[in-house]
């Protein structure tokens, strides 16, 4: 496509993606939720979305299915409230919906297999019932302009107008960059186009290309985008990313899955948790020199190797004989039957 | 002694005697009477012949055990000897060859001893006779010596699990106050175990000696002596190679553990013993070596976990790839581990690629749907631990697949062409079977190439292909290889 008919089509898509927002009130009521049972907290939110993530990847959705999936529970949750026991079934409704527009048939997960993978306690359906309220509720606009279609459409802009060949944003980065950003609520009541352009901002300026910086001043420009929103969004986005890049690990809660064996692998984890039955038996300094009672047996052929540790080692450091022997002392004491 | 013939046990004898009622002066004597009759022996094969003599022996033993067990200053010296005595007798014997040729031991029922009625009494006597506090190791030596040792060790092959439990006790116990037989002990066992693993692949007490083994490892001085350590490597090691590992694998773990717990510098030689037996062929094995492993590295220090993880995690991507669902699932199970998880996220850079492979393949092919549960926990696991890194494998595992999914595309591709070119050129095979020939050549060079050879071979059998197929009766072909040979870069 050539420049001037993906500007057009940016336009477009930036009169429109307005309708697609989620509403601002309900983001921030979630967002001032503090944790609990009645209510969707922004905590439970972005774990929920974490997890969206980690099936997505399982079963090889791509990028659009994610981020469509995110805009849809984003969508649903800022107009309803919902308990938190819900949040597993919206979720994976969304995510369900979300892959039906966007995969090939063939790639699809079945339902079962989503709710079996995904651990959830909830029925195949239940789970189409939950879509059918979703769908409603968004009027069955299931297809939407999201941030990633903004990506898409800059990225394209920037490979037309980008004079210098050598430099070329890396567009999966940029996916898995927004998909970072996704799992933080506060994102979401961003506009699309604004995100993007942040997004693309903190690329071009770690890639450090002045031309780069020229197209999306004028993308900005052309969408007439105000600094200041821009800005904002700017040093929220690099806060995020840098969180996301750095090599601290984030103490993964795995406390939260379940993990399911078969009963003959579960019988043999707990078999060689045992207790030995036969008090310790101290060596002494003494063992090695007792050759009056051994050598005669000691000087065999072939064998030498394994028993001729006489000499250096017995004369080395131990630890103090009245240490050791105290405690086994006790154990031997005990009287055990055979 | 000798056995006297049964029918000369003259009951009467002691009838009415009972030891502990007798006058302090008389205990002695009788004691000894008691013991020497005791010596005789009885055939249990028959079981009605001697019935009451049998019982009188079982009564008379009774008696001997609660006297050894419950009175101080028994144990004078003169009485030693006839002690022993008494317990050689009963006990050393040439086992009987096992009933069962082809005696299995996980699988069939044991042949018990036959007289232990008699004999667990006599064995009883004997461990209480070692555990009184009176005992005297120093006097006891006379008698309890290296022949006296070596006959016992050879009953731990006995067929009868209550015989071995004894025994194991005994040795035990005389291990622990017969300091002057330590090292002949040792170095018996260690033959017994050599003889075990490369000549004959049968004895049945390794569990037991492998019992006592870990409560002397768990009492050796640091340092740990050469010896020990060569033990562990040329003993220990290679007995996880033995056919029947099952039946002492627990004892085994535990003492290959309690040496790592003594001197942790030995962690990498062991695991690397253990990856080079790791069993290829036998998945009931395999679950066993992954229980010890995930059993060293709950006691695994960090800096020793960095030199071995890479060996280690090769062979685990492996084991998690196996299609025998519990040997993939055990491997999977580590994960469930929270020291272990702190380990790996601590070298995740490293683990990662190793296992990303494996893990993502088995998730979409993997038969058994337990396993791709596990999975998933897995992959969310190690995803939550470095987002970046885990992004980052994603993409190129999935740019690898696809340039794997191309070059068969344009193999088949290829493939195709070269049908249709053979089909048409029906006619030429009568005028020119010489150019024909020339292709098959090219076709079993490229078989060839794609079976044993990577990719760069390939190209270039495709280029060689295209070289020689410059023949003008052959456009076609020609035209088809030059057109396939830059897709093929």
């Amino acid at each position: 496509m050539d420049a001037f008919k993906l500007m057009k089509e940016l336009r477009v898509n930036y009169e429109q993606e307005v309708q697609y927002l989620p509403k601002e009130t309900g983001l921030s009521l979630i967002e001032s939720t503090t944790q609990d049972d009645s209510r969707i907290s922004a905590k439970c939110r972005d774990a929920k979305v974490e997890d969206l993530w980690s099936l997505t990847s399982f079963f090889g959705y791509s990028t659009q299915t994610f981020v469509l999936a995110v805009n849809l529970l984003d969508r649903f949750l800022a107009m309803m409230r919902i308990q938190p026991k819900h949040l597993s079934c919206v979720s994976l409704s969304c995510l369900h919906m979300a892959a039906k527009v966007t995969e090939e048939e063939c790639n699809l997960t079945p339902t079962d297999e989503l709710i079996r993978i995904g651990q959830c306690r909830f029925t195949v359906s239940d789970l189409s019932r939950m879509e059918k309220i979703v769908a409603e509720k968004l009027n069955f606009k299931s297809k939407a302009i999201t941030a990633l279609t903004f990506l898409h459409l800059y990225h394209q802009i920037t490979l037309t107008h980008s004079t210098d060949r050598k430099e070329k944003l890396n567009l999966e980065k940029l996916e898995a960059q927004l998909k970072a950003c996704l799992c933080r609520i506060s994102f979401s009541k961003a506009k699309p186009s604004v995100l993007a352009l942040s997004l693309l901002r903190q690329e071009i300026e770690a890639v450090q290309s002045e031309d780069m910086l020229e197209i999306a001043s004028h993308i900005q420009r052309h969408l007439k985008i105000a600094d200041g929103e821009l800005l904002l969004w700017s040093e929220r986005v690099a806060q995020c990313l840098s969180d996301y890049a750095s090599p601290e690990c984030s103490k993964p809660n795995h406390r939260k899955l379940q993990w399911i064996v078969s009963r003959r692998t579960a019988q043999n984890l707990h078999t060689y948790r045992s207790v030995p039955e036969l008090p310790t038996i101290p060596e002494g300094c003494w063992d090695e020199s007792e050759s009056e009672d051994s050598c005669e047996d000691m000087m065999s052929s072939g064998e030498e190797s394994l028993s001729s540790s006489l000499g250096s080692d017995a004369e080395g450091p131990f630890f103090p004989l009245h240490f050791r022997c105290q405690k086994h002392r006790q154990h031997l004491r005990q009287h055990l039957h055979a | 002694m000798e056995e006297s013939h049964s029918a000369a046990f003259k009951p009467a004898i002691i009838e009415g005697s009972i030891l502990l009622d007798a006058p302090s002066t008389e205990q002695q004597e009788l004691f000894t009477q008691k013991l020497q009759q005791c010596c005789m022996l009885f055939d249990f094969f028959d079981s009605v012949i001697d019935l009451k003599s049998k019982e009188i022996k079982r009564a008379t033993l009774n008696e001997l055990v609660d006297y050894v067990s419950t009175n101080r200053g028994v144990l004078v010296e003169s009485t030693y000897p006839e002690i022993t005595n008494m317990i050689c007798t009963n006990i050393f014997r040439t086992l009987p060859p096992s009933e069962n040729p082809d005696f299995d031991p996980e699988e069939d029922e044991p042949t018990l001893e036959a007289s232990w009625p008699h004999m667990h009494l006599v064995y009883e006597f004997l461990l209480r006779f070692l555990e009184n506090p009176d005992f005297q190791p120093s006097i006891a030596k006379r008698y309890i010596d290296q022949k006296f040792v070596l006959q016992l060790l050879e009953l731990f092959d006995s067929e009868d699990p209550r015989e071995r439990d004894f025994l194991k006790t005994i040795l035990h116990r005389i291990y622990g106050k017969f300091l002057g037989l330590r090292a002949f002990i040792r170095k018996q066992i260690n033959n017994i175990f050599l003889r075990f693993i490369y000549e004959t692949e049968h004895f049945n007490g390794v569990a037991e000696l492998l019992e006592i083994l870990g409560s002397i490892i768990n009492g050796f001085a640091l340092p740990l002596k050469a010896e020990h350590k060569q033990f562990l490597m040329k003993v220990l090691i290679p007995l996880h190679t033995a056919k029947g590992l099952a039946l002492f694998h627990a004892q085994l773990a535990y003492c290959v553990v309690q040496f790592l717990e003594k001197d942790p510098t030995l962690t990498e030689p062991v695991i690397r013993g253990l990856l080079k037996f790791w069993p290829k062929t036998c998945s009931q094995k395999e679950v066993m070596f992954l229980g010890e492993i995930e059993e060293i590295l709950d006691v695994i220090e960090p800096t020793q976990f960095k030199k071995i993880q890479e060996p280690l995690f090769k062979q685990i991507s492996k084991c998690v790839a196996n299609p025998h669902f519990q040997v993939a699932e055990r491997a999977l199970y580590f994960w469930n581990n929270e020291y272990i998880l702190s380990l790996i996220e601590e070298n995740i850079d490293k683990i990662l690629p190793i296992m990303f492979g494996s893990l993502y393949r088995i998730s979409k092919e993997h038969w058994n749907p337990t396993i791709v549960a596990l999975v998933y926990n897995v992959l969310k696991t190690l995803m939550e631990m470095n987002c970046t890194l885990f992004d980052e494998l994603t993409s190129s595992y999935k740019a690898d697949r696809q340039r794997e999914k191309k070059k068969e595309q344009e193999r088949d591709e290829l493939w195709k062409k070269l049908d249709e070119l053979r089909l048409s050129d029906t006619t030429l095979v009568q005028n020119n079977s010489h150019g024909l020939l020339s292709v098959q050549n090219n076709n079993n060079n490229n078989n060839n190439s794609n079976n044993n050879n990577n990719n760069d071979n390939q190209d270039k059998s495709i280029d060689s292909a295209a070289a020689v197929t410059t023949d003008d009766k052959e456009p076609d072909v020609s035209v088809a290889a030059s057109e396939s040979t830059p897709c093929a870069k």
